[in-house]
């Protein structure tokens, strides 16, 4: 685990750099064109320069989105308290198999929202009518899924 | 020793790709507002910041409570145990409802705002100003409108539940993140569009 959050650091690093090195490069091209546009055509347009804004903000967003995950992956690794068996040389199999959580083990749920959702889309394309069908079956579908082992035989 | 809980992690890294997506969202707004300054600077006149920081204040507000909600779902703790005034004897589901109540105040003001904005001829299509002010702030809008429909599942799971255990905790926890996080790009948003301008 202490190899993945660092992993994740690592990019984070590398896309923050990134993101500082094209903002800065992509302003200056921007200069160099609002010098070519004056020679061209003359004085007007945009006259202040500017970094491209979506590499920009694509770029160092990729950095949030690398460093969140690595800051969360840290912290899951100091509150374990040890390494994992798969993280062990000398570790065997069966060391890996305490609860790992719940499992549906089949559900009929993920289907019915999956059409639901078909049914939204379908009527954006044809006829938002349907829509209106879909996401009441979308309703049915997600409450159905979420309460799926909490009433009847599985109600705990 | 803890195993890292899947459904947590799982959270995490989907919200990292719900980062990308509203990376796409500023991403729009900065080219839009890079290309017509003169409209930035009219159309921003309009907004009525007091009233945009105020449905912020209360945003912000409501993950205070999510937070003090996980607290209590930690503790494995689904009702009050004390009179309903008793808030340090609140237990999960009375602080998520209180958090539903702050976060459909946030909607409600969102949707007074649209309309007063629309009142004043900036529409979605009016201009690229009001293009990029309401795809940005609906499609968040939109994402804490699922966060109260998650908070209602959640209450409505420890409601169900004879015995509340960690499996309901972990989906309050991973509730929680979804609303921390719409909350952290509100006010990212709140500082690009009524900050910064």
């Amino acid at each position: 685990m202490k190899v993945n959050a660092n992993i994740f650091w690592l990019l984070a690093v590398f896309f923050a750099v990134v993101a500082v090195a094209y903002s800065i490069w992509s302003y200056f091209v921007s200069l160099a064109q609002i010098e070519d546009y004056a020679q061209r055509v003359g004085p007007g347009g945009i006259t202040e320069g500017h970094p491209e804004w979506v590499g920009t903000i694509a770029l160092a967003l990729c950095a949030v989105l690398a460093g969140f995950i690595a800051f969360y992956i840290g912290k899951v690794h100091k509150a374990q308290g040890g390494e994992l068996p798969e993280d062990r040389l000398d570790a065997n199999i069966d060391d890996g198999d305490p609860e790992l959580g719940h499992f549906s083990p089949w559900s009929w749920w993920p289907i019915v929202l999956a059409g639901a959702g078909s049914l939204v889309m379908l009527g954006l394309a044809v006829g938002v009518w349907i829509s209106f069908i879909g996401a009441a079956l979308t309703f049915v579908a997600i409450v159905g899924w979420v309460y799926e082992y909490y009433r009847g035989n599985f109600s705990h | 020793m803890n195993r890292p809980n899947v459904v947590a992690v799982g959270t995490i890294v989907w919200l990292g790709s719900e980062v990308m997506f509203f990376a796409g969202l500023f991403a729009i707004y900065f080219t839009l507002r890079g290309t017509s300054p003169e409209l930035w600077a009219s159309e921003t006149a309009i907004l009525n910041v007091p009233f945009a920081l105020t449905i912020t204040i209360i945003l912000v507000a409501s993950s205070f409570t999510a937070q003090f909600g996980v607290f209590a779902a930690e503790r494995l703790q689904p009702r009050r145990t004390g009179s309903l005034l008793q808030f340090t004897k609140w237990g999960m589901v009375e602080w998520f409802w209180a958090t539903f109540v702050m976060g459909a105040l946030f909607v409600i003001g969102q949707v007074f705002e649209y309309a007063t904005l629309v009142s004043e001829y900036i529409g979605l299509t009016s201009h690229s100003y009001g293009s990029a002010f309401y795809i940005t702030t609906g499609f968040h809008g939109l994402h804490v409108l699922g966060g109260l429909i998650a908070f209602l599942l959640i209450i409505g799971r420890a409601y169900a539940v004879t015995r509340f255990g960690h499996k309901e905790a972990t989906s309050a926890i991973v509730v929680s993140y979804y609303w921390h996080f719409v909350d952290v790009v509100w006010i990212g948003l709140f500082l690009v569009i009524y900050v910064l301008k």
